[in-house]
């Protein structure tokens, strides 16, 4: 609740001072009209980098789970592009939340689906993936129907200008960067405590202080560079949890450079259904299990998790 | 001709593509670009001199035809979510439609914040001032959006996703910065009230009324909606203006004529030039008296003794007042009191024209006592400077002045307010300046020190910066019952300060007004401070607490609350039931998406509020159909319950619910968004 009153108190005054959500729309279409006579572009297209981009995922309980484009269960993403950014996130709704009769995907799917929407709003900065989650997290006060429940997220934005990469990680999923058979940038897991990761969230009335809340604010960010053939991966736990660092680097090593959505497309499947076959199988020794039995717990096996993949690679 | 061995190519007259290559200096771009115009609008007799230009109205059908989608919103009067937000929020008609053709409740599209008639049933209902000025189907809100390019309008579609029905009128503003109706609904059009159950089916439709036929040229429209008609809100998804792209240079050409056309008729310095039959005859006659020296004695004569017989010899109908024979009765014999209370009842416009007829009815329409109530809201579009200041001289004893809406594009000038206002504010007790976009800080000192006797100050949608707009001169207004600030940033030490010194207040609005404002605080001062309380708006004041709602408490004489969005999540332990308790002349109660009421808060609803008329429970978690019950049947007086978005109450309970509806005769709502998934 806290986290809540502060995000949203900063974010209406930064717009309330400028009311730019309308207007800058009709100064910039106004500049727009007048340069329609041949002027040239302010960046020339030789450098812009963009992402290809594909999605894969397995939600955890195929029966319950109708499959519903953009999200794998309790797992969410969105993906979008404009002329100054393209964004991609993903978000896994915690489970825990059924048990109170609430549906743990509508929280995530709802931040996804929002911050796809903010990227086309005028007050829009590519620079700053935490107040695209942060505003996302503010509409959920805006809605007539009740969305309850929590979820981490994970947001990254490619700056066409300065092909720059600007994340936001809140919790356990997170994302993974390669480039010439390497990791060189991977996000860090944020846990209260084992199986806790941070979550944004909402709770029902009443059950306030009970409630793990984190504030986009505690979101863990990077910025990096990117150049031409990086592979960026982003998934949720259901990944990180059941693939080993190793054979993810051998898969995606393959992918380096790749601009065929199609090829793309057949990698992220590949690494899914690698992550789903793990997560069901019960004796192989998976990174959860490892971490398990790090916090002094018995496990074995995979976790069975929603999977969510969202595989790009930057194309010049 | 020396521009084209310049660029190498032989031109012969009528070929149009002549592209000119970039590369070509500035100057013989132009100069190319001005010569294919002109053979385009002289290719009828192939003069390619550009000195002879053929008018053809043939410039309209250059150019291609397009559709385009809003690309940003200049103005409205209300939305239903606060302004930073993208849900129910006027921010969302820009762009393509994201829900249509879907018909539902969705957050994607753009919500007014009013619906149907229940607002005109409320304690803090206010009646228009000088409403005889109003049409028949007046406008409640609207909103101003711009487009991309300039075209000749063929059709505006506007794409309604929920209850569709509230457009009334469309408006375009032309090149020649006037304001054109493109189309006004008739009340055949508007949903007859057999189709305003709340269980007709209705679809989402695309609204393409029927245009009038004019040659505007226009890239900003503005769309009127009426709620009147309507069941619940009514939310459009986009806005689509589609027409003929007009080139630079035709438009630049309409823009001369125009304003030439305006110099011809300022010295008649009228605002109404169409005139009757006997003036245009007038005109058509090319008729000047010939009189060299004392013309106003040359023309009195010529009326009184020759015009009947000019009028004989031309074949006009003789006005009545012309007629020679004395023994019949007309209008004029009336003493002038009488005329004065028949004209009383005429709207603005009227009695504008009224004074053109004579020299008695120009005298008796300029009479003071004609303007005590001034509104020029219903003629947003006419209001200018020029118009204040002829208002200035006939209305000396003003007590009411609406004048909201005006001045948009600049056409009232700061300065001609002010001085409006210091010559003629001395005694206004109602002043509304709704959405007027010329007001700085200097107007707002002018009220402050001007209008000292006002008692009702309406200031809604002002939107500028409050360090802008220098509130605090309104620190001097002392007697004010009524202040609305719908919409309008305010300081929170200045409003304080307002509260403190208006000890009669009895209806204040800060709808939207949570985030610049600490409504807690607020709210203790009323209680201390403004005890005669009768209705408070505190929309989406999401930083409202307990504490905040426990100190209403005081307020005994609260008949209307509006606390839709308030407090979120946060518990509202006792301060529910002792509002109830203490105030229990509550009739209207809206605790929309107050989503920390418990079912104790409904039972103490059902038990306390005796002569609840209007409830509005939207989004609250804990309801069953049980608890509606209760109230139903507890508060009997009640007409209005919204039950929209109780994810608690089952679908199949609903039915159950109609039922009630029609026994307890109560107007249920229950939108939600239908999962067709």
């Amino acid at each position: 609740m806290h986290s809540l009153n502060w995000t949203s108190r900063l974010i209406s005054r930064a717009l309330r001072s400028s009311f730019s959500t309308l207007l800058d729309a009709t100064t910039a279409g106004g500049a727009a009209t007048t340069t329609t006579k041949g002027a040239a572009k302010p960046t020339p297209n030789r450098s812009r980098p963009r992402f290809v981009s594909v999605v894969c995922g397995f939600a955890k309980d195929n029966l319950r789970h109708k499959y519903k484009p953009g999200k794998y269960g309790e797992d969410s993403w969105f993906k979008a592009s404009t002329e100054t950014a393209d964004v991609m996130g993903v978000a896994d709704g915690v489970g825990g939340w059924r048990s109170y009769g609430i549906d743990p995907g509508e929280f995530s799917s709802f931040l996804m689906r929002t911050c796809e929407r903010l990227v086309r709003c005028t007050h829009f900065n590519p620079q700053r993936p935490v107040n695209l989650l942060a505003y996302s997290y503010c509409e959920l006060m805006e809605q007539k129907k009740p969305i309850l429940g929590s979820s981490t997220a994970c947001v990254l934005i490619l700056n066409r200008e300065t092909s720059t990469v600007h994340t936001a990680n809140i919790g356990d999923s997170g994302f993974i960067v390669v480039r010439e058979g390497e990791i060189v940038h991977k996000s860090e897991e944020q846990q209260h405590y084992f199986n806790t990761p941070f979550q944004l969230s909402l709770p029902p009335p009443g059950h306030g202080p009970n409630v793990l809340s984190d504030s986009p604010e505690s979101a863990d960010t990077m910025n990096f560079p990117v150049q031409e053939g990086d592979v960026i991966l982003i998934a949720t736990d259901g990944v990180f949890d059941n693939v080993p660092e190793d054979l993810m680097l051998q898969v995606l090593r393959d992918v380096e450079g790749e601009r065929d959505p199609v090829k793309l497309q057949m990698t992220a499947n590949t690494l899914a259904l690698m992550a789903r076959t793990l997560s069901l199988n019960s004796e192989f020794i998976s990174p959860f299990a490892i971490s398990a039995r790090r916090n002094n717990i018995q496990a074995r096996g995979g976790k069975p998790d929603d999977i969510t993949v969202v595989l790009a690679t930057v194309a010049m | 001709m020396s521009l084209l061995a310049f660029d190498g190519r032989v031109d012969e007259g009528n070929s149009s593509d002549t592209e000119p290559d970039e590369l070509i200096d500035f100057t013989t771009l132009l100069m190319e670009r001005q010569r294919e115009d002109d053979c385009n609008d002289s290719w009828l007799d192939g003069n390619t001199d550009t000195n002879s230009k053929v008018q053809s109205q043939s410039y309209y059908n250059q150019g291609y035809h397009l559709g385009q989608y809003v690309l940003g919103v200049l103005d409205f009067s209300s939305q239903y979510g606060i302004d930073y937000s993208i849900s129910y929020t006027a921010a969302n008609v820009i762009g393509r439609p994201t829900k249509f053709p879907a018909y539902g409740d969705y957050p994607e599209t753009f919500t007014m914040r009013t619906y149907g008639d229940w607002w005109l049933c409320v304690p803090s209902y206010t009646r228009e001032i000088q409403s005889q000025n109003l049409p028949s189907l007046p406008t409640h809100d609207f909103i101003v959006v711009c487009f991309e390019k300039f075209v000749a309008p063929t059709e505006v579609a506007i794409f309604e996703t929920f209850n569709p029905g509230g457009v009334v009128r469309i408006w375009a503003y032309n090149i020649t910065k006037h304001w054109t109706c493109l189309w006004e609904a008739k009340n055949s059009d508007m949903i007859q009230p057999r189709n305003r159950s709340n269980y007709a089916h209705r679809d989402s439709r695309r609204f393409a009324p029927p245009l009038k036929a004019t040659n505007v040229i226009t890239k900003t429209l503005r769309i009127d909606f009426n709620h009147s008609q309507l069941n619940y809100y009514t939310e459009i998804d986009a806005i689509m203006l589609c027409g003929r792209t007009v080139s630079m240079r035709n438009m630049q050409q309409l823009i001369a004529s125009a304003s030439a056309n305006v110099q011809r008729f300022d010295s008649s310095s009228r605002e109404d030039i169409s005139g009757g039959p006997i003036t245009n005859k007038l005109r058509t006659l090319r008729f000047q008296p010939s009189c060299r020296e004392n013309y106003a004695a040359k023309l009195h004569d010529f009326i009184n003794k020759d015009l009947s017989q000019f009028l004989m010899e031309n074949n006009l109908d003789p006005g009545q007042q012309l007629n020679s024979s004395a023994s019949q009765n007309c209008l004029t014999d009336l003493p002038f009191e009488i005329l004065l209370k028949i004209l009383s009842y005429l709207d603005l416009m009227s009695l504008f024209r009224m004074g053109q007829v004579s020299r008695l009815f120009y005298d008796i329409s300029t009479h003071p006592l004609l303007y005590g109530e001034l509104s020029l809201k219903p003629y947003w579009h006419l209001a200018n400077s020029k118009l204040l200041c002829t208002l200035a001289q006939r209305a000396t004893m003003l007590r009411k002045l609406d004048l909201s809406w005006c001045g948009a594009f600049g056409e009232v000038s700061p300065t001609e307010f002010k001085k409006f206002l210091t010559q003629r504010g001395d005694n206004l007790t109602h002043l509304r300046l709704n959405s007027c976009k010329f007001l700085n800080a200097s107007c707002i000192e002018t009220v402050g020190i001007v209008c000292d006797n006002l008692i009702e100050l309406s200031l809604r949608s002002c939107a500028i910066d409050p360090p802008l707009l220098n509130f605090s001169c309104l620190a001097n207004l002392k007697n004010l019952e009524r202040l609305d600030l719908f919409q309008t940033a305010f300081e929170s030490e200045l409003l304080l300060s307002m509260l403190e010194g208006n000890r009669k207040l009895k209806h204040l609005n800060l709808a939207f007004c949570g985030v610049s404002v600490n409504m807690d605080n607020v709210a203790t001062h009323l209680a201390t401070y403004n005890t005669q309380l009768v209705s408070l708006d505190m929309w989406k004041a999401h930083f409202l607490s307990a504490r905040g709602l426990q100190s209403l408490a005081r307020c005994h004489h609260l008949e209307e609350l509006d606390l839709g969005w308030c407090l979120r999540e946060a518990t509202l332990g006792d301060s529910l039931h002792q509002l109830l308790s203490n105030c229990p002349k509550l009739k209207k109660l809206f605790l929309s998406a107050v989503r920390g009421i418990t079912e104790r808060d409904l039972i103490h609803i059902a038990t306390l509020g005796k002569n609840l008329e209007q409830l509005d429970l939207m989004g609250i978690l804990n309801i069953t159909h049980e608890r509606v019950y209760d109230i139903l049947i507890h508060c009997t007086k009640l007409q209005l319950l919204d039950l929209s978005f109780c994810d608690s109450i089952m679908d199949h309970d609903l039915d159950v619910i109609a039922d009630w509806s029609r026994l307890f005769n109560v107007d249920i709502k229950s939108s939600r968004i239908y999962n067709a998934r």
